[in-house]
C-alpha cells in the first residue's frame, strides 16, 4: 500500500472505519468489553477531559522485544507507535516485530498520527477554540441536564407506584402495566441522557464501549439492526428455517459462528473435515442481566430415500449456558469437553455430543441450522431428560414447546459431500453410507394421448 | 327562439320583389345574407378529422386464436416441464411447485396434482396455480406448517472400484503412474478395448480415449520429429509451398486470367 499524504490518508481510514473490513455479513463484532457488572449512566465521560495517550505501552514493549535481538530488516522498519500506526503494513509490522496490538481504532490513531505529525498540542474539549462548538456543547450538556432530572423524578415516581395499594392505582394488573410502562420510559430516558455525548460515540466507535451499561447496549443493537440482522432475516427467509424448523422467530442476540479461527457467514458451506469439531459461538445480547440458554443444532435435510422425503437430525444439543451481555463467548468444544470430565449428570451441560455433520455424495446439500434458545425464566434445564430426546428425527418445534424455549438468535452453515467427507464419516461409524451415493430420481414421462381421449 | 334581429333579413327579403316567398328563409341559410343576389358556388367535398379510409384501419380484430387457457384441469397429473396454463399477462400466478415460463405460461416443477387456488395471506387478490404432491393434499398448505418436500433421489450403491496396482497413485481422479514405458503408466494399463459406451441418448459408441488409441493398436509407426533438423524443415516447408501453388493453378484454371492492375505510381 503506497503511503497517501496526510490528509488524504486520514479521510481513507476515516471511510475505512465506517465500513471496517466488512466481510459480507457484516464487520466483526467490536462493540464488546467487559468491566465490573455496573447499571449506571456514562456520568464521568462528558465532564473529565479524555486522558492523553500514555506512552507506556510502546515503553514497555520495547522493553521486551530488546533482548530478542530483531533482525536488521525488521529494524529498518523504524518507530512504530501503537497510538499512532494507521497503515495496515504498519500495523502488521508492528505486532510482528513488537508482539502487540494497535491501540485504539484507526481513525483515532490517524487522528493522533497527524496531530503529532503537526506537533499541535492535545486540547480537550473544553478548550477548543471552536465557538459554534462550545456553544452546539452548550446545549447538549444542557439537554442531559434536564434529562438527569427528568430519571431522577421518574424514579421517584416509579417508587411512589410501588408503595401504592393497587386497589387505589385500578387493580394488580393495571398496576403492573403502568409499572412496566413507566420502567420503559425511563430506560428511553436513560439512553437518552447519553446518547448525545460524542466521548460516548467515540468509545463505542474505538470498541471500548462498557455492555453493561444501557447506552452502549443500545448503540451496538442499533448497529446490528442496521446491516447485519438484515442480511440474518434474508438468511432465515431464503433458507427456508422459518417454516421448516420453527414457526416463527425473531432474532433478538447476534450469534457469530466459527470453526476453529474460521469465521463463517451465516449459511456458506463448510468443509467436512473443517466442522468435524464442534464451532465457537458467540452470542452479543442486548438485553440486561444473564440468561441462559440452550444451544440445539439441526440438520433440516436428512434424505429418507424409502419414503421420497426428508427429515431432520440433531446433531447437538447443550443446555443451561450462562450469556450476558458481557460474557458473550460459547465454544462448543470447550463445554463438551468440561461435561465429559465432570461425573454429576446434573452438573453437565452437553445432553446430546456433537455429532459431524455429514452428506451423502450426490445428495442435495445439507442446511445446518444452530439456534440459541432462551430457558424460561433462567431456569436450568434437566440434562438427563434431554438425554433422551432422538437424535433421528428430531422435531425442533416440539422441543422447543417442551422445554417451554424462546428461539433468541439463530445461525446457519450448510454442508455437502466433499473430499474429506469420505474420512470423516468412516471415523465417526457410517463406513456403510460412504458406497451410498444419490442419483436423480428418473421422471417417467406421460403417456400421450389423443385430445379427445384426454377429454374423456 | 329567434330574435327580432335575426329576423330582420328575412323581412327585408320578403319585402324585394326579387325573392319569391317560398324562398324567404334561405338568406339566413346564408351567413353573408347576400346569397340571392350572387348564389356561391357550394363546396361538394369536405375534410373531417384524418381516417384512414383503406384497409383494415383499427387494426386486425379477427386474428389466428393463440390457443391460450388451461392446459390442465385441476386435480390432473402432471410431472415436472408440463404447461399447466397458457396466458398473456398475470392472470394466474405460480403458487407451490410451479414456476412462470418466459412468456408467463405457469408450468409444474414437481410432479403432482393441479390446484386451482386463491391464498388471501400471500396476497389478498391473486390467484395461483399449484401442484399439491399428495392427491389428498389441498392448497394452500397451512401457512407456517412445514414445507412438504420430496426428495427425488435414489440411493444407489457404487460399484466397486478398480484395484490400483502397486506404485499406481489416482490423485482426485485422476490417474497418475510411473513414466511412460514402464509397467504402471497410464498407457501401459490395461483397459477394456471392446466395452462401448452409451453416448448422448441412443447410440453406442467408444469411449474417446479408446478411439484416440486406435493408431497405437493398428502399430502404425510414425517418424520420429527430430527438434532442429533445419533441412528436413527446408525440406518440408518446400513441398508445402509447391503443393499450394499446384492448387491455386487448378482453382484458377476455370477463370480468365485477369490482367495484373498496373500499379499506381507513387510520388512525382
Amino acid at each position: 500500500m503506497a503511503p497517501v499524504k496526510p490528509s488524504a490518508r486520514q479521510f481513507s481510514a476515516c471511510f475505512r472505519c465506517v465500513r471496517g473490513d466488512a466481510s459480507f455479513n457484516g464487520a466483526p463484532r467490536r462493540f464488546l468489553s467487559s468491566s465490573a457488572a455496573r447499571e449506571e449512566l456514562q456520568t464521568t465521560s462528558s465532564t473529565s477531559p479524555p486522558p492523553p495517550p500514555s506512552s507506556t505501552p510502546v515503553d514497555a514493549a520495547k522493553d521486551a522485544a530488546a533482548p530478542k535481538e530483531t533482525p536488521e530488516y525488521m529494524k529498518q522498519w523504524g518507530d512504530l507507535d501503537p497510538n499512532a500506526v494507521e497503515l495496515k503494513r504498519d500495523e502488521r509490522r508492528l505486532i510482528r516485530r513488537e508482539g502487540i496490538q494497535p491501540i485504539g481504532s484507526r481513525r483515532r490513531r490517524a487522528i493522533i498520527a497527524r496531530d503529532s505529525a503537526a506537533k499541535a498540542e492535545q486540547i480537550p474539549f473544553e478548550q477548543l477554540p471552536y465557538q459554534c462548538f462550545q456553544e452546539a456543547r452548550k446545549v447538549l450538556l444542557a439537554d442531559r441536564e434536564g434529562k438527569l432530572k427528568d430519571i431522577k423524578t421518574q424514579i421517584t415516581r416509579i417508587e411512589n407506584l410501588k408503595a401504592q395499594d393497587p386497589a387505589v392505582s385500578g387493580g394488580e394488573a393495571k398496576k403492573a402495566t403502568r409499572l412496566r410502562s413507566m420502567q420503559n420510559h425511563l430506560n428511553d430516558l436513560i439512553v437518552l441522557a447519553d446518547i448525545n455525548d460524542p466521548l460516548v460515540k467515540k468509545k463505542f466507535e474505538d470498541g471500548e464501549g462498557d455492555m453493561n451499561k444501557p447506552i452502549y447496549r443500545y448503540l451496538a443493537d442499533q448497529k446490528w439492526r442496521k446491516w447485519k440482522r438484515l442480511v440474518l432475516e434474508q438468511r432465515i427467509e431464503q433458507f427456508n428455517l422459518v417454516p421448516d424448523l420453527l414457526p416463527a422467530l425473531d432474532p433478538i442476540a447476534d450469534v457469530d459462528l466459527a470453526f476453529g479461527r474460521k469465521n463463517i457467514p451465516i449459511g456458506d458451506f463448510v468443509d467436512s473435515a473443517i466442522s468435524e469439531n464442534p464451532p465457537r459461538l458467540n452470542v452479543q445480547t442486548f438485553e440486561r442481566g444473564q440468561k441462559l440458554v440452550t444451544v440445539v443444532v439441526v440438520d433440516a435435510d436428512v434424505p429418507v430415500p424409502e419414503k421420497d422425503s426428508l427429515t431432520y437430525r440433531c446433531h447437538f444439543i447443550a443446555s443451561n449456558i450462562p450469556i450476558a451481555p458481557d460474557q458473550t463467548s460459547i465454544a462448543l468444544s470447550r463445554i463438551q469437553q468440561q461435561s465429559r470430565k465432570t461425573e454429576n449428570v446434573d452438573e453437565q451441560q452437553v445432553a446430546l455430543s456433537w455429532s459431524p455433520p455429514w452428506a451423502h455424495k450426490g445428495a442435495p446439500y445439507h442446511r445446518l441450522a444452530i439456534f440459541v434458545l432462551e430457558q424460561k425464566d433462567a431456569k436450568a434445564l434437566n440434562i438427563s431428560e434431554i438425554k433422551n430426546e432422538k437424535r433421528d428425527g428430531f422435531i425442533l418445534r416440539s422441543f422447543v414447546d417442551r422445554k417451554q424455549l424462546k428461539p433468541i438468535g439463530v445461525t446457519l452453515f450448510r454442508t455437502k459431500w466433499d473430499e474429506s467427507m469420505e474420512g470423516v464419516m468412516q471415523r465417526n461409524g457410517l463406513e456403510k453410507e460412504v458406497d451410498v451415493q444419490f442419483k436423480r430420481k428418473k421422471i417417467e414421462p406421460l403417456p400421450y394421448k389423443r385430445r379427445t381421449e384426454r377429454m374423456r | 327562439m329567434l330574435l327580432p334581429r335575426i329576423l330582420a333579413p328575412v323581412r327585408a327579403a320578403a319585402k324585394s320583389p326579387l325573392i319569391p316567398s317560398s324562398r324567404v328563409l334561405d338568406v339566413l341559410r346564408h351567413p353573408n345574407g347576400s346569397a340571392a343576389h350572387a348564389p356561391a358556388p357550394a363546396l361538394s367535398f369536405v375534410r373531417h378529422a384524418s381516417h384512414q379510409a383503406q384497409g383494415r384501419a383499427n387494426g386486425a380484430k379477427d386474428g389466428p386464436g393463440k390457443r391460450l387457457g388451461a392446459k390442465k384441469a385441476g386435480g390432473e397429473y402432471v410431472i415436472p416441464g408440463n404447461i399447466i396454463f397458457r396466458q398473456r399477462g398475470t392472470a394466474w400466478f405460480p403458487g407451490e411447485n410451479c414456476k412462470f415460463g418466459r412468456d408467463h405460461c405457469i408450468f409444474a416443477t414437481e410432479s403432482g396434482y393441479v390446484r386451482y387456488y386463491k391464498d388471501p395471506l400471500l396476497h389478498p387478490k391473486r390467484q395461483y396455480i399449484g401442484v399439491a404432491l399428495e392427491k389428498t393434499d389441498k392448497l394452500p398448505y397451512p401457512q407456517n406448517a412445514a414445507r412438504r418436500r420430496r426428495l427425488g433421489f435414489v440411493a444407489v450403491q457404487n460399484e466397486p472400484q478398480p484395484k490400483e496396482l502397486d506404485g499406481q497413485t489416482v490423485v482426485a481422479d485422476l490417474q497418475v503412474g510411473g513414466a511412460t514405458g514402464s509397467e504402471t503408466s497410464i498407457t501401459a494399463t490395461a483397459r477394456n478395448a471392446t466395452t462401448l459406451t452409451v453416448g448422448k441418448g441412443y447410440a453406442y459408441r467408444h469411449a474417446n480415449y479408446d478411439i484416440g488409441r486406435v493408431a497405437e493398436r493398428a502399430n502404425v509407426q510414425v517418424k520420429e520429429f527430430v527438434p532442429g533438423d533445419r533441412w528436413a524443415a527446408w525440406r518440408k516447408s518446400q513441398a508445402r509451398k509447391k503443393r499450394n501453388e499446384e492448387a491455386k493453378k487448378l482453382r484458377n484454371a476455370g477463370k480468365k486470367s485477369a490482367k495484373p492492375k498496373a500499379r499506381k505510381r507513387r510520388g512525382p
